[in-house]
């Protein structure tokens, strides 16, 4: 790795790269947090649904060639049926058994998914990504910053999801009672909330975003069955910084990561600064900063 | 019948169709043979893991994969020659270094925030320590290790029924060493630590000690495994090592069930030939894991403690087998 | 000589005072009981004699040493014993195995030894089990040898743990209400077993219990707690007739009533 000497004057527009980045993290996380809050479940296949649904916007508006925001909507489409499925088939009929059996079904269904997408889509490397926006952009006034278009729409996407959770949750009454559900199940019960569509509902969300994540973020990366599928680390990572129960802070945590993996980059070379970066924060915070006080120890 | 007898002449049997059978295949499936037994390695140091301490690990792969990449680095054609013998105690040190460091932060965490441990361990060394970059005098790079077969007393194991006896006797050592392991002290003391931490501290034993121990001792013999592996198939990829392998070690050991010395062959049995069926009848390999995940799903939604200790419980009932052996399989469905 | 001495021992937890200031001594070979209603704090003054809690204020002083800081496992093998009101049995283990736990951390063997069935290894492990069968067939329990632990009767589960804790060869035993879900009988047959562990191990005691009538057979002496307070003390017949102990067990019931 060697070290380039004009780091510090990448560091602006390497800003806007990680934040967009931290964007998508935050997207993933956040959906991540929701099923983990409502349900109880840490959903290690989340990764695995934002790529599955992503191939499917891959699918529609790249194969088929339909405008891209059908292949977006496509993708939400996809997540929600396959979060709805994971919770009503697998989900729903283990309450009361402890979360880590769930936990290790949701890696069946990342075997599954996984496979299904490189058995119908082929597991080579490289796929064509679903270009929302056009790449183009404009220069920050005053600086040598220039922020493409799609960099802009991701953020600004981040930014509408996380307000519009915090209004679900706070505002309406579904997500209201995915608040008491998350809090304790069974007094939801008792005031005539049905903690199954509840349930139900926090998987589909969470999923959709996962899936709206997924195509955000392939531009960024490689997209292939596997890449997306390891997101879910540092959705993780993120959701450990917001204490798997905040989702502000893990927004916040997300952004923070987004930046933290990409100013390395402007001083050494090759992709493993980024890495190690990411496994130091993820080991970090799940040892350190996560008490084990603040799990939900309860079955579901 | 007698349970210790039962047993024993089912061993036994076992062996000796282990040892036989392979005899009469084509080198092409002696190697398939010596995977699965190598796999059924991996599987044993999970079930120490899960099956004594009740923790589950999703990265039993990254412990191999730091046995195998010393081996290559250390006896591959590139680099050092040096032999099998010194590079593979190597690996196992170096492996159970792996596991003491992750031990560590897993002595606060239980069951799932230790698999999310356990996970993000995986993923990391995917990520960083097994990239192509990082560190390349260790990992090869681009350009695989190529490490060669051992030789023993002489004889050089290039020929693969050779070595996969081998393989085979080492697996018998390992299973024994297990087994005495936990019909001894270190088994009472772990499930009694997982049954509860309060009363076995209260009764002296030190939990940190033991608890690393296990961990340790868990790695050294997927360490072990990753050796072998480095030989049989004669060179060092880090994508073999993945956490996607740890990830279906975990998901077969659930299916086919933690407890047994047969699980565990037949779990090695089930990652190599299942695939290898697939392929003669011409279905994709990605077919794989797709059976291996719905198999996953269903068991843990139907019958959580495992196919193969299911079916040894019900063939014990029905030929009224049973007793001591009962207190001795730990049961999956304790931990989940 | 005292063997083990509690100065002023106070602990709080949110806004209640579980002990205040208790302040008692044990003799060597006594059977000293501790009663008091629900709620008055003798499980608490237990787990911070035994290591799981620790005390805000107060000394803890077991045969002159200062227990201050010692984990759990360390005060074990000083040679303090417990048995826990909730049973914290290994109750997927064996009866056999469950006693021979407490033999294992005290035997010296590592993995490395039962692994590979050194000889020093088996000679332990066959020393601890003789022992062990020992300590059952003392209690009555031979029968229930390879039995699970989990599946058997409260009142066996109980001589299990007891057993349990004699196989740490201890020198103090502390009884977490040993009585508790035994019926009459049982109960008798503790009261009657306990003298008899002392006389046999020459073990000191200290035992917590609700049950009067135990309470007043096996201890030599006895102190009341009430709100994490010691309010009387002295040989048995004394205290059951201290108004402020009948003040105190009145109390709770007429609350109950």
């Amino acid at each position: 790795m060697g070290i380039l000497a004009s780091g510090w004057s990448l560091l602006p527009s390497f800003t806007v790269i990680g934040l967009v980045l931290g964007g998508t993290y935050a997207l993933a996380a956040m959906g991540l947090v929701l099923i983990y809050r409502v349900s109880g479940v840490l959903n290690f296949a989340h990764g695995a649904v934002a790529m599955f649904s992503t191939f499917i916007a891959y699918q529609v508006a790249v194969r088929w060639h339909l405008p891209s925001v059908v292949g977006l909507l496509a993708a939400i489409a996809a997540g929600m049926v396959i979060g709805y499925i994971v919770e009503r088939l697998t989900m729903r009929p283990l309450t009361g058994r402890p979360a880590l059996t769930k936990v290790v079904i949701t890696i069946g269904w990342l075997l599954i998914l996984q496979a299904g997408a490189g058995l119908i889509w082929g597991a080579t490397s490289y796929h064509e990504p679903v270009h929302l926006v056009s790449r183009s952009g404009f220069r920050l006034i005053g600086t040598q910053v220039v922020i493409g278009y799609d960099q802009l729409t991701t953020l600004i996407v981040a930014l509408v999801f996380a307000v519009a959770t915090a209004l679900l949750l706070k505002r309406t009454i579904l997500g209201t009672s995915m608040r008491a559900v998350a809090d304790d199940p069974d007094t939801g019960k008792l005031w005539g909330i049905s903690v199954n569509r509840v349930t139900a509902a926090s998987w589909m969300a969470g999923s959709a975003m996962a899936a709206v994540a997924g195509v955000l973020i392939t531009p960024l990366i490689n997209f292939n069955t596997y890449s997306l599928t390891l997101i879910v680390i540092d959705a993780f990572t993120a959701a450990l910084i917001g204490r798997l129960t905040s989702l502000p802070w893990t927004f916040v945590g997300a952004m923070f990561l987004g930046i933290a993996e990409t100013y390395p980059r402007a001083f050494f070379n090759g992709a493993g600064v980024s890495s190690l970066v990411a496994f130091i924060l993820m080991l970090a915070t799940l040892a350190f900063l996560f008490r084990p006080g603040f799990s939900r120890g309860r079955t579901v | 019948m007698n349970p210790a007898t039962a047993r024993r002449a089912s061993v036994f049997a076992g062996i000796v169709l282990a040892v036989a059978i392979p005899g009469l295949m084509t080198d092409y499936y002696r190697s398939l043979a010596a995977l699965a037994v190598i796999v059924a390695i991996l599987i044993l140091s999970l079930n120490l893991l899960t099956g004594f301490v009740g923790q589950i690990s999703f990265c039993q792969y990254t412990f191999a994969g730091l046995g195998a990449m010393t081996v290559g680095a250390l006896s591959g054609a590139q680099g050092h020659h040096w032999s099998f013998w010194i590079s593979m105690p190597l690996g196992v040190l170096f492996a159970a270094l792996g596991g003491f460091l992750v031990g560590i932060p897993a002595l606060r965490l239980s069951g799932l925030f230790l698999a999310i441990l356990t996970l993000g361990v995986a993923l990391g060394a995917d990520r960083y320590l097994f990239a192509n970059g990082t560190w390349n005098s260790f990992t090869g790079g681009v350009n695989p290790r190529t490490p060669s077969r051992p030789t023993l007393f002489g004889y050089h194991l290039t020929g693969q029924y050779s070595f996969y006896l081998f393989a085979f006797v080492i697996f018998l050592l390992v299973a024994l060493l297990v087994w005495n392991m936990r019909i001894g002290k270190t088994g009472r003391v772990l499930r009694a630590i997982r049954e509860s931490e309060v009363a076995a501290s209260t009764m002296g034993l030190n939990l940190v000690k033991w608890k690393l121990a296990a961990f340790t001792v868990s790695a050294a013999i997927a360490g072990l495994g990753g050796a072998l592996l480095a030989v049989q198939i004669g060179s060092v990829s880090p994508a073999s090592y993945d956490f996607l392998h740890s990830i279906t070690l975990a998901a077969v050991v659930v299916v086919a069930g933690v407890g047994s010395l047969a699980s565990a062959a037949i779990g090695g049995l089930f990652v190599w030939w299942v695939p290898e069926l697939l392929n003669h009848l011409g279905v994709n390999a990605q077919f794989f894991p797709l059976i291996l995940g719905t198999l996953l799903v269903t068991q843990l939604v139907f019958a959580p403690q495992g196919g193969v200790v299911k079916l040894q419980h019900d063939l014990g009932k029905l030929l009224k087998i049973g007793g001591r052996r009962a207190a001795l399989e730990p049961e999956l469905a304790e931990v989940l | 000589m005292a063997m083990l001495e509690l100065k002023g021992i106070s602990i709080r937890f949110g806004g209640v005072q579980a002990l205040d200031d208790v302040t008692f001594s044990l003799k060597r070979g006594e059977i000293l009981g501790l009663i008091g209603p629900n709620g008055a704090g003798k499980t608490t003054l237990f787990n911070c004699v035994s290591g799981v809690l620790k005390a805000d204020t107060g000394t803890i002083t077991y045969e002159e040493q200062d227990l201050k800081g010692l984990k759990t496992d360390a005060r074990a093998h000083l040679g303090i014993a417990r048995t826990f009101q909730n049973l914290q049995l290994f109750a997927s283990m064996t009866v056999l195995e469950n006693l021979m736990v407490p033999l294992d951390a005290f035997a010296a063997r590592g993995m490395v030894g039962d692994a590979f069935r050194l000889p020093r290894a088996r000679y332990e492990e066959k020393k601890a089990e003789e022992h062990a069968r020992a300590i059952l067939h003392f209690l009555g329990l031979t029968e229930h040898t390879e039995t699970i632990a989990g599946s058997l009767s409260v009142g066996l589960q109980r001589r299990v743990e007891l057993g349990r804790a004699l196989c740490l060869r201890p020198k103090l035993l502390l009884l977490d209400e040993p009585a508790a879900g035994l019926d009459a009988v049982e109960t008798a047959e503790l009261a009657a077993l306990l003298p008899e562990i002392r006389a046999r191990f020459g073990i000191t005691m200290l035992l917590v219990d609700h049950d009067m009538a135990l309470v007043m057979k096996a201890c030599d002496y006895i102190y009341v707690l009430d709100f994490g307070k010691l309010i009387s003390e002295g040989p048995p017949a004394r205290v059951s007739s201290d108004p402020q102990v009948v003040k105190a067990y009145l109390g709770e019931a007429e609350e109950v009533a």
